[in-house]
């Protein structure tokens, strides 16, 4: 049997609590609406509240809050196998909290790693992240990561620019964090217009290139190294490594 | 002159400053609404030759009354001069730090008229910054030995980080090299900038300094034990190291084509780690006899070699520090290990899932009485086979086109 959920967090919540209450675990899960089979059994899980509140506090009364963190970190990785993974996870550490610090088993060693991946793409994101500057003053930044680190990134930036006012855009997954100087929020996106920038945007980003080119010493040139601190899949929108038009 | 043009001059000029770190600020007081500092430190770019790029690090100007042979702002060289206005560098940090390309300031400069006239313009910048911009990004000063003793204080008070360049290793090379420049000069702003920080019942304010390697004779074990002092005075949070490249055409120095000795700044920064995060002491890691460090093994696999009474050492028993001895475990490494250990008793199989590297510890390690790997005999196979296991290092080798281009231009 498939089980199929709308891929929030609230959703997966829903499945586990479902697994619950059927005494079952799926063969698979799967997100919606995605490539399912024309043959597989399916059962459409929907998001209850009321499920998620329930199995939420259970989950915080008895688990270690590190591992309570990891969970939802870890479904962050967009990765396609995690679902199943946390599912044994969440329902290993609800029997017996204890056997979650074994981390030589190889599940709950794998959601370690997918909890760091997050985080690991987390850091680099806040790292290299490029804001423009808009002509009403707010700070607009693109990017593509590789996991969904947009809902973890608002912490930091709020805390680093607490009286501007940014958006942080997910090109990749249609979602925006935007901050308006008080309180942050994030929104599906849609269709959007091109931003039109401050006047002197230009002139700063052509500076930000001088100083990035000044700064390297011809010989001691290493690519190799260049790429592995930053891999290319992250220059896409970093100013420095965009091509002039 | 235009911004671009002073940028380009005075970021090419401080270029050669190792330290870009911009972690650990304990700095408690906030200066402004704009920005934050980040406990382990946020590399936001990285350059051509690999090194990251945390700061905005330019100099206030390089026009410099000093004479220091190694350095390429010397008052002697034919380069084009340049300084900033304070208001010209507060509007750069700001705007680079808006955009999210910055953690903060590194600004050093060289001298112009004079020490207390130096340290005052970048006691301007500072004040411009945290006073009038309300910015409370992270700030790294360079300190100008001679300075007055009130100036380098407030100037404390304003940064994160302070810091005066050793330059090189022994006080023979100094006086060679830069006549200007003595040790006890080059500590003394560190010093008072210390001694206020403690009055003041604070954690003393982070500092740092930057050793030149290669341009003299000093040997690794000379320069590991002035680190080791360095750090046991608890004066310092870093030392750094900087493989010299060859600027100026000197009678005491390398000739202008050698190429910069990257292999034995990383393994001086390998031993450097080891002082600082393994409780290995200097005379440990190397000693009068052995005073350079092997290029072919890092340093703790070297220690292993030539203490193999040491080893091999079991898994399931070990304390923390010893674990810490055997090649190839890290610092995380030990510590899954150690949590896991209060669960139950390791396998091989465990040591495999938990992703614990062995390709070298195996050789140095029992795992319940079972020794991991049967090679453990005699150093000779030993160390032929760890070295087997070492992957060449292309990129430490700078080929001789890469050299050509540097003199011809063309990049």
């Amino acid at each position: 049997m498939v089980w199929v959920y709308d891929g929030s967090m609230e959703g997966f919540l829903t499945l586990v609590a479902r697994s619950y209450l059927t005494k079952t675990v799926p063969e698979k899960i799967s997100k919606y609406p995605s490539k399912i089979s024309l043959f597989d059994d399916l059962m459409q899980i929907q998001t209850e509240d009321e499920l998620v509140t329930k199995l939420l506090g259970t989950m915080q009364q008895r688990l270690d809050p590190l591992f309570y963190r990891r969970i939802f970190h870890a479904f962050l990785c967009d990765d396609c196998e995690v679902e199943y993974k946390l599912l044994f996870y969440i329902r290993l550490g609800l029997k017996d909290p204890s056997l979650l610090y074994d981390i030589s088993h190889p599940i709950i060693h794998a959601i370690g790693s997918c909890e760091k991946m997050v985080l690991s793409t987390l850091h680099r994101m806040n790292a290299f992240l490029r804001f423009e500057i808009l002509q009403d003053g707010t700070l607009y930044a693109k990017m593509e990561p590789p996991r969904n680190v947009l809902p973890l990134m608002g912490k930091h930036f709020c805390k680093r620019f607490s009286n501007e006012r940014f958006i942080i855009h997910d090109l990749k997954r249609g979602l925006a964090l935007v901050y308006d100087g008080r309180s942050m929020q994030i929104y599906p996106v849609v269709e959007y217009d091109i931003p039109r920038h401050m006047e002197d945007e230009r002139h700063y980003q052509q500076l930000w290139r001088c100083f990035f080119h000044q700064i390297a010493i011809e010989s001691r040139i290493n690519p190799s190294l260049q790429k592995s601190h930053a891999p290319l899949k992250y220059r896409l929108w970093m100013t420095e490594f965009m091509q002039l038009v | 002159m235009q911004i671009e043009e002073k940028l380009s001059i005075l970021s090419g000029s401080a270029k050669y400053d190792v330290s870009c770190s911009s972690s650990d600020s304990q700095r408690s007081e906030s200066f402004g609404s704009l920005g934050s500092t980040y406990k382990s430190g946020i590399c936001h770019a990285f350059s051509a030759d690999g090194r990251c790029i945390s700061l905005l690090k330019i100099l206030f100007t390089n026009q410099c009354i000093y004479d220091c042979a190694y350095c390429i702002n010397r008052s002697s060289n034919d380069i084009k001069r340049a300084a900033f206005t304070p208001k010209e560098i507060a509007e750069l940090t700001v705007n680079f730090y808006k955009r999210n390309y910055i953690e903060g300031l590194f600004l050093s400069s060289g001298i112009i008229s004079s020490e207390a006239h130096t340290m005052h313009l970048l006691l301007k910048t500072l004040k411009l910054l945290r006073h009038e911009y309300g910015f409370n990004g992270y700030i790294h000063v360079k300190l100008i030995p001679g300075a007055p003793e009130e100036l380098i204080v407030a100037v404390s008070k304003l940064a994160d980080r302070v810091s005066s360049n050793i330059e090189l290793p022994s006080e023979k090379s100094l006086v060679l090299l830069a006549p200007e420049k003595s040790r006890t000069k080059v500590f003394e702003p560190l010093e008072i900038a210390k001694n206020h920080s403690m009055e003041q019942g604070k954690t003393p304010i982070g500092m740092s300094t930057q050793m030149i390697i290669g341009a003299t004779p000093e040997s690794d074990f000379e320069i590991l034990r002035l680190s080791s002092a360095l750090y046991k005075k608890a004066l310092l949070k870093r030392v750094y190291y900087s493989a010299y490249i060859p600027v100026n055409n000197h009678i005491n120095l390398p000739a202008l084509l050698t190429p910069p000795p990257l292999l034995r700044e990383h393994r001086l920064y390998q031993a450097d780690w080891l002082m600082r995060f393994y409780h290995f002491r200097y005379d440990e890691i190397l000693d009068t006899q052995n005073a350079f460090l092997d290029e072919r093994f890092d340093s703790k696999l070297a220690w292993a070699l030539r203490n193999l009474h040491f080893f091999p050492i079991e898994i399931n028993r070990a304390d923390k520090e010893t674990l810490l001895r055997v090649p190839g475990l890290g610092i995380r490494s030990v510590h899954k290990i150690l949590y896991v250990r209060r669960q139950k008793r390791l396998s091989l199989r465990d040591l495999e899932n938990m992703k614990i590297p062995l390709k070298r510890a195996r050789y140095f390690i029992t795992v319940d009485g079972v020794i991991a790997a049967r090679e453990m005999r005699g150093y000779e196979r030993l160390e032929s086979r760890l070295l087997a296991l070492e992957k060449p290092l292309p990129h430490f080798q700078p080929t001789l086109f890469d050299q050509l281009q540097s003199i011809s231009g063309e990049i």
